[in-house]
């Protein structure tokens, strides 16, 4: 593509090397930025950079928040005698909006799978056990995708819960979430978490 | 289940091509290296979604292309309700930097090993030899083609297992790496191998139990000879409790970063009277033993699976001499074996031998990758 300025050039570019924009759709929004009001980019990129500059993670949960304690933790309303579980906040995000979930948080970061480098050690699971110390947790739902990585992730979870005073259960598996929690309709996320079921550690 | 048409794109060396078999007898005919096998192939990918001995999908495409693509026509021919003949249409479809597809009926499948064991099929060639000669790797292979073949859940548990087996052996060597040991998470693969095993193991021996009669006598059949051979099943899983055995090997797989016990250590001891055949057996003995393996693997599947599977049978005469071809081909024939595939080098050697027989069959003349009519 010719541009014959390289202030729109470089625009572009910066726009396309964002995943799923191609060269024709960044021309298309830069075209648009430069007819709008100067305030319109200004207040864009402000929006961007303060969010890049403040965003945090919550020393207690894992989940992102604007402060040192994210919204869900500091909120007195939530009920602290359950936890959920989740892979990554995407998770977080597609249980929030089933609007059936009152409860707490735990991001792990991931799921347990030498083969990509990630061992237990790489996840959030000590925090996860220090907060259930403290806390007062009276049952922990493992919402962890239904693969073989994910049933290892909770059965190690599990066993290092089995002394503590918590209940762990898990959403039910099978409902058709795609594999991965972030792409579950609503629906069927609220109702599994609704009807979770007790977690049985193997050879117990 | 039978392929009455199947169209080429970029396969092997075929740039384009189209054909439309007999449902009884086919010889693929023409000079070595025309394609005659890569045919065979094309087959064998729509039924098992890759290329026979797990050639790399890269290496399938024709050369200086960049995809390609094949497609099946069959007709479904259910054993039990003989009246009920339905078409399904198979694709397959390969390009540069996306999954591999394989549709039925024009709907792609979630998960390949969906389609497994939809269209059974045998496949015979030359390098079956490597079978007795080769390590348990070839072996296992053959058991598990086989029962993949015939049992959903069989490859359901094969493809847990062998998934858990990697991520215990990526810990073994990260531990190794960072000279740390979590007890904890190799207690937890274990658990997680000890079910699928357990149902691997079961399945892998109740299938040699009623497989060795049938071998044994396909191989009386085709060879004149009057020695007893034996095929048996070897595995850990019989001498017993696998989370013990996993437990007393775990300093041994500690030191040598692999799990060195379980089933994917299983083998099967080939025998010729009471010695081992890769050891004492003639050429021609190993020859006509891995060639009954077939052939029974052949007439089990027919048994158990509800259609008829499809035999492809790659350079016969290389196995055996022309008399014992024109046994063969008169056990297939009389035996009631479903739809046929033959590659021969010469034009008129397999024509002769059937045209002994009252059978329906079509010769095709292939050279450089095309049909020559
Ligand atoms: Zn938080």
């Amino acid at each position: 593509m010719n541009f014959t300025s390289k202030l729109v050039q470089e625009s572009v570019e910066a726009f396309s090397s964002l995943p799923g924009i191609g060269k024709k759709s960044a021309l298309r929004l830069v075209l648009y930025l430069m007819n709008q009001p100067k305030e319109t980019t200004h207040d864009f990129t402000a929006a961007l950079i303060n969010m890049r500059e403040n965003i945090k993670t919550c020393s207690n949960c894992h989940n992102i928040s604007d402060t040192e304690i994210c919204g869900v933790c500091s909120d007195p309303r939530r009920d602290r005698s359950v936890l959920c579980v989740v892979e990554n906040i995407r998770d977080v995000m597609a249980i929030e909006d089933t609007g059936q979930y009152r409860g707490m948080y735990h991001v792990l970061g991931g799921v347990i799978s030498p083969i990509e480098g990630i061992g237990p050690s790489d996840l959030n699971i000590n925090s996860l056990e220090s907060r259930l110390e403290k806390e007062e947790t009276k049952e922990v739902i493992m919402a962890v995708s239904p693969t073989i990585e994910g049933d290892t992730t909770i059965f190690y979870i599990s066993k290092k819960l089995k002394d503590m005073a918590v209940k762990v259960s898990t959403i039910a598996r099978g409902v058709s979430f795609g594999g991965e929690l972030e792409y579950a309709d609503e629906l069927t996320l609220g109702r599994s978490i609704v009807a979770r079921i007790p977690y049985q550690i193997k050879g117990e | 289940m039978k392929i009455q048409g199947l169209k080429l794109t970029q396969f092997k060396n075929y740039d384009s091509g189209q054909f439309v078999f007999s449902e009884r007898l086919n010889c693929f005919v023409g000079k070595n290296g025309m394609g005659k096998t890569n045919l065979l192939d094309a087959i064998y990918y729509l039924c098992m979604c890759k290329s026979h001995r797990g050639v790399n999908d890269r290496n399938v495409v024709k050369h200086s292309t960049e995809f390609f693509r094949l497609e099946g026509y069959f007709l479904n021919e259910k054993k039990i309700e003989k009246k009920s003949k339905s078409k399904i249409k198979i694709v397959a479809k390969v390009q540069p930097g996306k999954n591999k597809e394989i549709e039925k009926d024009d709907v792609a499948y979630q998960k390949l090993s969906e389609h497994i064991g939809m269209i059974p099929v045998v496949i015979i060639v030359p390098d079956d030899t490597l079978m007795a000669t080769e390590g348990s790797e070839e072996r296992r292979r053959f058991l598990d083609n086989t029962l993949s073949q015939l049992d959903g859940d069989y490859l359901k548990n094969l493809i847990t297992y062998n998934k858990i087996l990697k991520q215990r052996n990526s810990a073994l060597k990260k531990f190794a790496e960072t000279r740390s040991f979590n007890a904890e998470l190799v207690d937890i693969y274990d658990q997680q191998l000890i079910g699928p095993a357990q149902v691997i193991f079961e399945k892998r021996k109740e299938f040699i139990n009623s497989f060795r009669p049938v071998f044994k006598e396909f191989y009386q059949d085709i060879s004149s000879g009057q020695e007893k051979i034996d095929c048996i099943y070897s595995s850990s899983l019989k001498y017993g409790d696998f989370a013990n055995q996993l437990k007393e090997s775990r300093e041994k797989d500690r030191i040598l970063t692999r799990t060195t016990c379980g089933i994917h250590k299983d083998d099967l001891v080939f025998r010729i009277e009471t010695h081992l055949l890769r050891k004492f057996g003639s050429q021609g003995q190993l020859k006509s033993y891995v060639l009954s393996m077939k052939l029974a693997q052949y007439d089990f599947l027919k048994k158990n699976h509800i259609s008829n599977p499809i035999l492809l049978m790659d350079d016969i005469f290389d196995k055996l001499d022309e008399g014992r071809v024109q046994q063969l081909i008169k056990l297939i024939l009389e035996k009631n074996f479903g739809q046929v595939f033959i590659t021969d080098t010469h034009e008129n050697r397999v024509e002769e031998i059937i045209k002994n027989f009252a059978t329906d069959y079509k010769k095709f003349y292939i050279e450089n990758g095309e049909l020559k009519e």
